[in-house]
């Protein structure tokens, strides 16, 4: 168990870096938010407005959480007259760009919440960029 | 304020301008919200179970105007979204001063499989109390999709919960003799539903009952 230790701050260390820079990055999410699912529900979605203030293009390449089973980025599209759902694996924010997260167009699948979330709960949900930039973010519960 | 009764005004206007082509195409009313049919469509007959395992037919449908959002259950974001807002409609039509008794909200499953009359009274009750959900076998829910040219796929896959439906995003107005009166396209908002709904129910008066 000795090891422990060390690996943890080793992990601290590595952590540290990856924080600082996501500030530096300017990767900055407003607005977040996920919809309270109907009772017996086990999936909802959530939505923010996710502003990259760089000079530098930056792709979303996953979300995850530890509140939920799975987490999905994923876009609501028309095809042939109706609407469904596909996979975005990952998602390109232009230079000095906001991209919307909102309802009928990119969201997070929230699949199998770990508890009952209710209008006000919050819930939290990592976003990772490519090059390695996560950005922890709170997620607001609203009906 | 002044914006609000202007636009209500401009509605009516548009409404009434619709109705005097009397024609049988659908007219788009130039705000895209709003497709209207000045010669309504009689629905022919169809067959489906309600949340409350009651049977739900086309009778169901006649001497009240039917708001009809087909959709399914396991559906993180169109559904909850235009059911919340369908609820923010219905809201405003009950504060209206013909008030929403001559109005029901109907959520057609298309994806049976799943959602059965329990699943549904949960579900569809959770938006409004007065919400209907309602669903058939996959032969019913041809029958009365086509007649609204509502596709949907649902894509089964045997051993998982999980899997892709397709459906309309689209609410369908049905009026109180059981026609196929008007469809809203999304993106959907309360008001612009209310609205419209409410200088259409004005205009159509006992003429649609």
């Amino acid at each position: 168990m000795r090891w422990r230790r060390p690996v943890f701050l080793g992990l601290m260390l590595a952590l540290t870096p990856i924080a600082a820079a996501t500030e530096e990055a300017g990767i900055s999410v407003r607005d977040a938010w996920v919809r309270e699912a109907p009772p017996g529900m086990t999936m909802t979605a959530g939505y923010m407005l996710l502003q990259n203030k760089t000079s530098r293009p930056q792709v979303l390449v996953a979300a995850r959480s530890s509140g939920f089973e799975t987490v999905m980025i994923h876009r609501t599209v028309a095809k042939e007259g109706m609407t469904g759902m596909e996979h975005a694996p990952q998602i390109e924010l232009l230079p000095n760009a906001s991209l919307l997260f909102a309802p009928g167009g990119y969201h997070l699948m929230l699949l199998n919440p770990k508890r009952t979330l209710r209008a006000g709960d919050r819930v939290d949900i990592t976003l990772e960029f490519r090059g390695g930039l996560v950005l922890p973010v709170a997620y607001e519960v609203r009906k | 304020m002044t914006t609000v009764v202007l636009a209500a005004i401009l509605g009516a206007v548009l409404l009434a301008a619709a109705y005097r082509e009397n024609g049988s195409r659908a007219i788009l009313l130039p705000d895209q919200v709003m497709t209207l049919f000045p010669a309504p469509k009689p629905l022919a007959a169809f067959a489906f179970t309600d949340h409350e395992n009651r049977v739900f037919d086309l009778s169901r449908l006649k001497g009240k105007w039917s708001f009809l959002f087909f959709g399914y259950t396991h559906c993180p974001d169109i559904c909850p979204t235009t059911l919340a807002t369908l609820a923010r409609a219905h809201e405003s039509i009950a504060k209206s001063t013909a008030g929403a008794q001559d109005v029901q909200f109907v959520f057609i499953s298309v994806d049976p499989n799943r959602d059965t009359a329990g699943k549904l009274r949960q579900y569809v009750t959770y938006f409004d109390a007065t919400f209907l959900g309602v669903t058939g076998d996959d032969a019913q829910l041809g029958k009365l999709a086509g007649q609204f040219g509502a596709a949907y796929q649902v894509e089964v896959k045997p051993g998982t919960e999980n899997y892709p439906v397709y459906h309309t995003a689209a609410v369908f107005l049905v009026d109180p003799r059981a026609r196929y009166h008007a469809v809203f396209a999304p993106p959907l908002d309360a008001e612009g539903i209310s609205r419209r709904f409410e200088v259409l129910r004005e205009l159509e008066g006992p003429k649609a009952t």
